[in-house]
């Protein structure tokens, strides 16, 4: 499989990019333990979805490469800054895919441009607010404790700290400096992006899903520490078209890390329909 | 005669009364400290007790009082420093009253830390020190503000409070967080054309930068001193000069603590209570490394550029030890933050310490964690009595020396 990597100019923006694969156009944007997120490669769990489709994933804006986007700090402007990025990437009518902020961003794209989206994805996605059901505090959990601890970050992410990938990507102490850098450069889209209003909601996205009708399909890791599973139950009942959430046993909030024949098991079908 | 190292009396206003083994069951004295600790009854009169502290420093004749602001922890009970500093125009006439700082992305609209200080330098007769500060780590999460933007609402908020402090009103203000259509402060300063300035930094040099650039006092916020310091001053000097400034001592403070008693052993068993409660339990969560997790920055409190985060860490290894991290007297001397001794041993540390760094402005901790109140007073006194004027005296010459267009300053 072809996979190129490239920098996209949006204005004068420049957007880190990965494409890979033929046939029809799908987008994938990221989430924390991810491409662009922590690695700079796409992992099998993409490499497979590129074997379907013709696949684009972008870094968020001052992630892994890709400029700061100075020109907002609300879910809104973020919105537009990917209208200019799908535009000049010529997309018009495609599929869409994210997974934790990734799939918030996917919902809000597509409650606002229903007529460009074939096919909808969930992972794991935030930005629902569900009263009584916090998304968890992923920058309390990055300040490393005793000095050199990261289990809690990685039990927010991971089914468990002890996970071999949770360790691989989140070690104790210093990491590999790239990969430090690429999270927190992620940590720092997440604050502007999902800090205020806080924690990686939008409060009126919920009653703006119905128009989200194209095929779609929310998939969630049973263990997901850090958004419970209660958003994904609220995501499925209220897309446009309401269906049941796909619960992936034994996987955290990376469950597409965790166990990626079993999330592609679930969205391959909707994405061919 | 050249102008002597200014001595200012900082009260953190810590809480006092928590359980003997709050280090073994809690993980923080920030954020998330639960407040059932809190003894209502034990704490009557505690904030009254710590204004009087600071009113009993005027006395003495220190040059000002120095408060601050912190939310939701144990480490210092004022919130709202102005509050405090209401009560100090009240209570003192002679030094500085010094709030270090108004954390200004907490604030909702900027203007009313401009009123606010306009308040209280009327109040105060012009005695107002207006400190401004983005915030820690800690206020990220106790007040919501998105780390990301911290830094950029901070600056412009700043030029908010200068512009309605200098400018005639009304005018209208464009800012991009803080747009106002009628900035028309009423009432203004005493002091003109505006108070004086201090910001506190941790060697950052864009904030250094922008400190020179608006004529204003560089604060450096670190506990921790060894060679820093005079490393710190180095840097601000180089970057005063490249604006076209230049550095003189009064251009730039630094935070220590002191305890002072008739001999070194004295001095020792006093403040020892008070001192390794401040060191384990008030640092906890802020600076201690080695138990809990501090919360003042890193990379959860994503308010630096990346390639900056990245210069941190290639010049860093993750873990390593912080002031609250010292177990020993030992440990504790190295990291030259707490000077505990007798007035001559006290005199003789300090007055180093300015000689090497050539910071003016030395704010002092005199109360340290459960300090008793007479304890506190009794090191303050000595301190003001037997080290404050051999430090005036021998730093007029120490600063004579290295700024000769400054002895005619008084």
């Amino acid at each position: 499989m072809d996979t190129k990597k490239r920098e996209l100019d949006v204005r004068g923006r420049k957007v880190a990019l990965i494409e890979a694969g033929a046939g029809t156009p799908l987008v994938y944007l990221h989430g924390f333990a991810d491409v662009h997120g922590v690695v700079a490669d796409l992992l099998p769990f993409h490499q497979e979805l590129a074997k379907r489709c013709q696949l684009f994933v972008p870094a968020h804006p001052g992630c892994n490469g890709s400029d700061d986007f100075d020109q907002g700090n609300k879910i809104e402007d973020y919105l537009f800054h990917y209208c200019e990025v799908f535009d000049a990437l010529g997309l018009g009518r495609f599929a869409i895919a994210g997974h934790c902020v990734g799939g918030w961003i996917a919902a809000e794209f597509a409650v606002r441009y229903p007529e460009r989206i074939t096919h909808l994805a969930l992972i794991g996605a935030s930005g629902l607010f569900v009263p009584g059901e916090h998304i968890g505090d992923i920058f309390i959990n990055s300040q490393l404790d005793r000095g050199t601890s990261l289990a809690s970050l990685r039990h927010m992410l991971f089914a468990s700290d002890k996970a071999a990938q949770a360790l691989r990507y989140y070690p104790d102490g210093r990491g590999d400096l790239d990969e430090e850098t690429r999270r927190y450069a992620m940590l720092r889209f997440g604050s502007a992006i999902g800090f205020k209003p806080p924690y990686f909601y939008n409060r009126p996205l919920i009653d703006r899903l119905y128009r989200a009708a194209m095929p779609s399909v929310v998939v969630w890791g049973a263990d997901d520490h850090m958004v419970p599973v209660a958003h994904g139950h609220a995501y499925a009942e209220r897309l446009g078209r309401t269906q049941p959430l796909k619960l992936v046993d034994g996987a955290g909030h990376a469950v597409h890390l965790e166990k990626p024949d079993e999330v592609l098991a679930q969205i391959a079908p909707v994405l061919a329909a | 005669m050249s102008k002597p190292v200014q001595l200012f009396c900082w009260h953190f206003m810590a809480y006092p009364y928590l359980p003997a083994d709050f280090d073994e069951k809690y993980d923080s004295g920030w954020i998330t400290v639960p407040n059932k600790l809190w003894d209502r009854e034990k704490t009557k009169g505690l904030l009254n007790e710590y204004i009087d502290q600071l009113a009993y420093a005027d006395t003495l004749g220190f040059d000002g009082m120095v408060l601050n602001e912190h939310h939701q922890n144990i480490y210092g009970l004022m919130p709202s420093p102005n509050i405090i500093a209401s009560a100090l125009t009240q209570k003192t006439s002679n030094g500085k009253i010094v709030v270090l700082a108004n954390l200004l992305p907490l604030h909702g609209n900027p203007l009313r830390v401009a009123e606010e200080y306009a308040m209280l330098d009327n109040m105060s007769n012009g005695r107002v020190i207006a400190g401004f500060a983005p915030g820690g780590g800690q206020e990220t999460f106790n007040y919501n503000t998105p780390a990301a933007i911290q830094r950029e609402q901070f600056w412009e908020a700043v030029d908010l409070i200068h512009e309605a402090w200098t400018r005639e009103g009304p005018f209208a203000f464009e800012g991009k967080h803080y747009p106002l259509r009628y900035v028309n402060l009423w009432p203004l300063p005493t002091q003109k054309p505006y108070p004086q300035v201090w910001i506190p930094g941790a060697r950052s040099r864009e904030t250094m930068r922008q400190v020179a650039e608006r004529g204003y006092c560089y604060f450096l916020s670190s506990r921790t001193h060894g060679g820093a310091v005079a490393g710190a001053r180095r840097e601000f000097t180089k970057i005063l000069e490249d604006a076209g400034g230049r550095y003189d001592p009064f251009r730039m403070g630094i935070l220590m603590s002191a305890y002072v008693a008739e001999t070194d052993e004295q001095a020792r068993q006093e403040s020892q209570e008070g001192v390794w409660y401040f060191l384990k339990n008030c640092l906890k969560g802020h600076l201690r490394n080695f138990q809990g997790r501090s919360m003042t920055s890193g990379p959860g409190i994503p308010n630096m550029s990346v390639s900056d985060y990245r210069r941190i860490l290639e010049n860093s290894k993750p873990g390593g030890a912080m002031l609250g991290d010292a177990d020993d007297w030992d440990a504790l001397q190295k990291a030259q933050s707490i000077v505990v001794g007798s007035p001559e041993t006290v005199y003789r540390q300090i007055m180093d310490f300015i000689r090497e760094t050539q910071v003016g402005n030395l704010l002092i901790q005199f109360h340290l964690g459960n300090m008793r109140d007479d304890l506190a007073r009794k090191s303050m006194r000595l301190f003001a009595t037997e080290v404050a004027p051999r430090l005036r005296e021998e730093s007029r010459v120490a600063f004579a020396g290295h700024y000769p267009e400054m002895a005619d300053a008084v």
